[in-house]
């Protein structure tokens, strides 16, 4: 079959591959939001005239989240669970005038790819990650993740999890990254002004979006349908005008607070590379 | 609105309502039907439609255009990019 | 042209400079960081990247992107920092995705004998990952041949945009002779195929050579990096046909060029011999003095030293020599040995294994060729 270039109808459609629409992702999954959410902030930046898309890098390691990099009409690597963030790393250090962006899921980034995050944020890397956090392995069909929370039944923990969750906002924190922020898919436009702002900044950027998985975990904690979840999800999530690290833990119980938990301008480690090679 | 069903043969057939002031539309074959716009819709714009597109789901249609108010919360939560909404003149 | 006097780690890191390196990647791990530390002074005031890594798995994933960035990259380990790479190996195969990996060799399992020498990683580097593929792998002898192999490694890698490994080993690492270090002018230096500025190229639809050109990352080429089996598109395809057409050319790619990949050096096989001595690497060295020894005390010997040690150009190899009787001589348990066997079906191929920590005597060499004479 011959294949016709299909035409732009939906105003974000120049970022997409658009004969790899629609996606793989199941009905009412949050990844879609997100992603739309981010190239409205691009769409901004670049009619700024400070970005050019082509030298923006899209990077995902392996799960619904990194899958992502499938579908975005950009330079793209899709590579190994858990190796987007130095893989990423080489591209911006070979390259220092892209701009990176890594996209993935919590065990991606925090778990099997844990090291690298905490290495990245360590050196303050000019990056922008991006962490899709569904408390669960969505791709491999269910599984118990880092961001689990306690009690939570998954394929591999059938009577419970007994661990408690990662608060990878704290762990970034505590490191020397210029830029924490958290969003939901419940609430896009703070996803947007979040990476809009993450775009115009140097170093490490860590934006973690919490998500809905109506499939997989929806299964789990009996919210199968994406409008139930959607809602669920909105209920407890909470905007706060600079949080503090504290208030930052996921609770389902008591809430999810959003908000820029950091902000600031401490040298890049491309900054320093060139201040040092100077001397 | 007329709504050509024909047009659901090629692959990027719309369904299309407008007022005054905006424009509703929905790329039939990106919807996988998951609710989420009509169920973010602040005033009930969006109902499901008899439609069953390509993939056999059934887009929304703004059964109710008259009352949108072109806040494009459905564009921005829409996670398949099937719906979006223009503003009119 | 310059003449210095180094040990072969440095050999490596020269190399690597007059190749064109300029992203290094890497995790000290003896007997390698000499390499990451003479790069560290020397390949920032070239322009280039040096970064010490969290691991040796984020090492080569580094190197991997910087690859796609442009940049022509390396990373340097051991036995135990290898094992590590081994998933990344894979992705730098499927994506085709020219760099270079040197693994310094030490004795194993494990942790091993970190200071002391050792071959017996030969088949690691022609089987680490998991799926089907092949990686060039090239093993010097001598202080110069790490220098011109290590140049060669990356001519291979550029050309046939696949990863090479280095095999080098604890001896060679530390041994210093005389080197002579090229200017750029003085050698042949390949740099990649790129597809031409603003060419809409299907990322992995190749060139009658087999090789794709590479659409580097930043040129707007929307370039598709893919760790899936994909198509030309660099789309996902679980097909049987867009699996064995993907599988077959990465292989293909490489056997077509086995003029370029393949090298060799043999000593005396031209004549009537009754043995012939086949190593390779650090061990050769010893396997050529006990040959000359060998013809000193009258024995009709040859030898010959694959300088590459994957892909083998068989053909070559059953060409090269008429000896009815073939002596392994190699620091591990028979790993070469078990090739060459197979290659050389019609003739007795004994193994000599050495296990030996240090770079065997002459004395320990002839007294296991003996067993065989
Ligand atoms: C080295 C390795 N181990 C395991 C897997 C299998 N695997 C694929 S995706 C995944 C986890 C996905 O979870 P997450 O990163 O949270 O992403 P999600 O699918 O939830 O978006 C795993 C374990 C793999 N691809 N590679
Ligand atoms: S399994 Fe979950 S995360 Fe993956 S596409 Fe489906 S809904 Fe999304
Ligand atoms: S723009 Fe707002 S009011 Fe109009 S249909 Fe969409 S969600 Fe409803
Ligand atoms: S949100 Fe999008 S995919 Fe979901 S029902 Fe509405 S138009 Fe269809």
């Amino acid at each position: 079959m011959a294949m016709k270039t299909p035409p732009l109808i939906h105003p974000l459609d120049k970022h997409l591959r658009l004969d790899r629409v629609p996606t793989m992702y199941c009905p009412g999954c949050g990844i879609g939001i997100a992603l739309g959410a981010m190239f409205r902030a691009l769409d901004r930046r670049f009619n700024e005239g400070l970005l050019d898309p082509n030298r923006i890098v899209w990077v995902g390691g392996i799960g619904c989240s990194a899958r992502a990099t499938l579908y975005v009409n950009y330079d793209a690597a899709h590579v190994l669970h858990g190796r987007a963030i130095p893989f990423a790393l080489g591209v911006i250090l070979a390259n220092p005038n892209l701009q990176v962006i890594v996209i993935g899921g919590d065990g991606d980034i925090a778990g099997i790819g844990g090291n690298h995050l905490i290495h990245a944020a360590k050196r303050n890397i000019d990056m922008i990650v991006v962490m899709i956090t569904n408390f669960v392995y969505a791709m491999t069909g269910g599984q118990v993740a880092p961001t689990t929370p306690v009690g939570v039944k998954t394929t591999t923990t059938p009577y419970g999890n007994p661990e408690p969750p990662i608060n990878v906002v704290k762990v970034v924190t505590s490191l020397n990254a210029n830029y924490v922020a958290r969003a939901s898919v419940t609430t896009p436009h703070y996803i947007e002004s979040f990476f809009y702002k993450a775009l115009g900044m140097k170093g490490f950027r860590f934006i973690e979006i919490v998500s809905t998985c109506p499939e997989v975990y929806g299964r789990h904690i009996g919210l199968r349908d994406p409008v139930d979840m959607y809602n669920e999800l909105k209920k407890r999530v909470k905007y706060k005008q600079k949080p503090s690290i504290e208030e930052s833990d996921i609770s389902w119980d008591t809430g999810i607070v959003i908000g820029e938990f950091l902000e600031r301008n401490n040298p890049s480690y491309l900054e320093l590379l060139t201040g040092v090679r100077g001397k | 609105m007329v709504f050509n069903l024909s047009a659901l043969e090629e692959p990027y057939a719309l369904i299309s309502r407008e007022h005054g002031k905006f424009r509703v539309c929905i790329i039939v074959n990106r919807c996988k039907e998951c609710g989420l716009c009509i169920a973010v819709c602040p005033t009930k714009v969006l109902v499901k439609s008899s439609v069953i597109n390509a993939y056999g789901y059934h887009p929304p249609e703004p059964a109710n255009i008259e009352k949108c108010i072109g806040c494009r919360l459905c564009e921005y939560n829409c996670p398949d990019f099937a719906i979006f909404v223009e503003r009119v003149g | 042209m310059r003449k210095t006097f180094a040990p072969g780690n440095v050999a490596i890191a020269e190399g690597a400079i007059t190749a064109g390196l300029k992203f290094y990647a890497g995790y000290p791990i003896t007997p390698s960081s000499e390499i990451m530390e003479y790069l560290a002074e020397r390949l920032p005031r070239l322009g280039g990247v040096v970064i010490q890594m969290e691991d040796e798995i984020a090492s080569i994933n580094a190197i991997i992107g910087a690859s796609w960035a442009g940049a022509k990259s390396m990373t340097a380990t051991s036995g135990p920092g290898f094992s590590l790479m081994a998933e990344a190996i894979g992705l730098a195969v499927i994506t085709e995705t020219p760099i270079v990996v040197v693994n310094v060799m030490r004795a194993g399992p494990s942790t091993g004998v970190p200071t002391k020498t050792s071959q017996s990683d030969v088949l690691q580097a022609r089987w680490l990952a998991h799926g089907d593929y092949i990686v060039p792998c090239y093993a010097p002898w001598s202080v110069q041949e790490a220098y011109d192999l290590t140049i060669k490694a990356f001519n291979t890698a550029e050309l046939l945009r696949t990863p090479v490994v280095i095999l080098s080993d604890a001896v060679i690492a530390h041994l210093w002779e005389p080197l002579v270090i090229r200017d750029e002018k003085e050698v042949t230096i390949i740099n990649r195929k790129v597809p031409k500025e603003g060419e809409k190229a299907l990322p992995y639809k190749p060139d009658p050579d087999l090789i794709p050109p590479m659409p580097i990352f930043g040129r707007g080429f929307k370039a598709i990096a893919e760790s899936l089996t994909h198509d030309e598109r660099g789309y996902y395809a679980p097909r049987d046909d867009s699996y064995r057409a993907l599988v077959l050319r990465l292989h293909m790619k490489i056997f077509k060029r086995l003029d370029q990949v393949f090298d060799y050096e043999s000593y005396y096989c031209g004549e009537d011999c009754d043995y012939m001595l086949l190593s390779y690497g650090s061990v050769a060295r010893i396997a050529y003095l006990a040959m000359l020894e060998l013809r000193k005390r009258g024995h009709r010997v040859c030898m010959l030293r694959l300088k590459t040690l994957w892909p083998l150009d068989e053909e070559k190899l059953v060409k090269s020599c008429s000896a009815r009787r073939i002596i392994v001589l190699e620091n591990n348990m028979g790993k070469i040995y078990m090739d060459a066997e197979r290659i050389f079906r019609d003739r007795e191929v004994y193994p000599a294994p050495l296990l030996s920590l240090e770079l065997p005597s002459l004395r320990d060499v002839l007294e296991v060729i003996n067993t065989w004479l």
